[in-house]
């Protein structure tokens, strides 16, 4: 039981899962994630989108740690970590992205700190495991 | 435009019903809502309904709008389902009031209705993450709660809000729930209980979270010329607004505020010829007790970043200058999704009609409600005011 995303919705954006692809607006330079659909800033369409490879690094820009009534599909891991670390991540290219935070304390890091991407296990459905980016500390 | 009128409005109780269906809940808000209309109404009169519901559990997905309302004897009346998360039958209202406004109908129905207690915890959390962005926000562990937490992390830093601020809200929900017969969680909390409650998800706590709750809640309204035969005390809807924003938090260019409540508030003012300053009181979509004090700033109730010491100063107590969620609020009287839209037009029709019981407030002239779906994808506003025009 889980939110359900298909393996094929979930290999649709493998570069964005493992490397945080994003997308950069050829009408007037702002960024998006995930790079698909119309640019948030001035509605040109997707196709004015070109991807670019971030650096993986950026900063919490809102943070929480989830104890209790997780989506179903984290019941394991919390029940291993007792905790999840949920952040919005703003990286160093501009856009936001929404992550899990770990190799570290949730309670122990907030807004301002600075973070880098890490492949690591998301979860498991359809007997597949799925496997996308997490961030850790980063000490500059 | 046509002038629109509330002519009925009335909700279930919220809360708890094993025995009771969404069918027989709907019915229960629907045969309130026709004893609250002054005149003799023909339900077969009814030209159009609109229907809110997520559907939770799914236990009809599908035509979950007729299946309610051939339930009450609108077999044949066109129904229309609206889905928009927490603020379908927000929505579903201004459907109505869009409907008789065009000339298509001169009465119309707007309701919703949500089961939500009798699944398992693993079902509920289920359903319930589907209201934030699924393949991104949820996949990266982020819960509902979580989103409104991740804003009032940052409204805490940005602005200085406090534990205490936030804890305001539900206390003060919880005082006015107190004195609502239909409240899913009708009891006093105090100040300190709220502060002190276990966590959920940082930094909110289980008194800063809304309950999951079942009910059913219908407004009727009519256009002028049949509102004058059906009331003798007449509220009338003079504004509606209503605007979307990016599913995901993370794609919205601030995560202090709602974007689309602003939008909304600020269409709804405009067709209402009023400020902010204007309105006498509001139920606001209180589904934490961040998004209370983010409405009072999207709504331009106060200053943006002022929130916390506007709730702390007393202002939207039942006695201050603009009391806010006088039923108890999402946080008190519940939050069956589909219902709580449709359920705080029927407060504000109760109030500005002086048939609001223990909690009414005195001398109320003009009131608004505010809807939000999911974290802020999907905003209703609406604002009534007592008389004719």
């Amino acid at each position: 039981m889980g939110a359900y995303i298909s393996v094929p919705t979930w290999w649709q954006n493998l570069d964005s899962r493992y490397r945080l692809t994003i997308g950069e607006c050829g009408e007037c330079g702002a960024t998006k994630f995930p790079p698909e659909g119309a640019c948030i800033n001035c509605a040109a369409p997707g196709s004015a989108l070109e991807p670019v490879e971030p650096e993986g690094t950026g900063e919490i820009v809102a943070h929480t740690v989830i104890e209790g009534g997780e989506p179903p599909e984290f019941s394991e891991l919390i029940n291993t970590e007792d905790a999840i670390g949920a952040v919005l991540i703003e990286l160093d290219e501009g856009a936001r992205v929404p992550g899990m935070l770990t190799d570290c304390d949730p309670h122990e890091f907030g807004r301002g700190d600075r973070v880098e991407a890490t492949v690591r296990r998301i979860y498991e459905q359809e007997g597949v495991v799925r496997y996308g980016a997490k961030f850790r500390p980063k000490n500059d | 435009m046509r002038d629109v009128y509330v002519v009925g409005a009335a909700q279930s109780k919220f809360g708890t019903f094993p025995n009771e269906s969404y069918r027989s809940l709907f019915g229960s808000a629907f045969e309130s809502a026709v004893e609250s209309i002054d005149g003799d109404f023909d339900r077969t009169e009814v030209d159009e309904a609109f229907i809110g519901t997520l559907g939770v559990g799914g236990r009809q997905l599908g035509l979950s709008g007729p299946a309610v309302t051939e339930y009450v004897g609108l077999d044949g009346t066109p129904c229309t389902r609206v889905e928009n998360a927490c603020a379908a039958s927000g929505v579903a209202l201004r459907q109505a009031l869009t409907s008789i406004r065009a000339g298509v109908s001169d009465i119309a129905v707007a309701g919703g209705v949500e089961i939500m207690t009798d699944m398992s915890s693993e079902q509920t959390r289920y359903w319930l993450g589907v209201s934030g962005e699924t393949e991104w926000e949820r996949m990266a562990g982020t819960t509902f709660a979580g989103v409104y937490a991740q804003m009032a992390s940052a409204h805490m830093d940005e602005y200085g809000t406090t534990r205490e601020h936030l804890s305001r809200v539900a206390a003060k929900n919880h005082g006015n729930g107190a004195k609502n017969p239909h409240a899913h969680l009708g009891f006093d909390c105090s100040l300190e209980d709220a502060m002190e409650a276990s966590t959920i998800a940082d930094p909110l706590n289980l008194y800063d979270c809304c309950p999951t709750s079942d009910g059913a809640s219908v407004a009727i309204l009519a256009s002028r010329e049949v509102a004058e035969e059906l009331t003798n005390s007449p509220v009338r809807l003079t504004g509606s607004g209503q605007a979307s924003g990016t599913v995901g938090l993370f794609q919205r260019p601030t995560i202090t505020g709602i974007p689309a409540t602003e939008d909304a508030a600020e269409q709804a003012y405009e067709e209402a010829g009023v400020s902010p300053e204007d309105i006498d009181f509001a139920e606001v979509h209180d589904c934490f007790s961040i998004a209370e004090l983010m409405a009072y700033e999207d709504l331009g109730f106060c200053e943006k970043g002022e929130a916390g010491p506007y709730i702390a100063s007393g202002a939207t107590e039942p006695d201050g200058e603009r009391p806010v969620n006088l039923s108890g609020g999402l946080k008190s009287k519940g939050h069956p999704i589909g219902a709580t839209g449709t359920g705080q037009c029927a407060e504000v029709f109760k109030q500005l009609r002086g048939e609001a019981g223990d909690r009414q407030v005195d001398g109320l002239e003009r009131g608004l409600s505010h809807n939000v779906g999911g974290s802020g994808g999907a905003v209703a506003v609406h604002i009534y005011e007592e008389g004719w025009a």
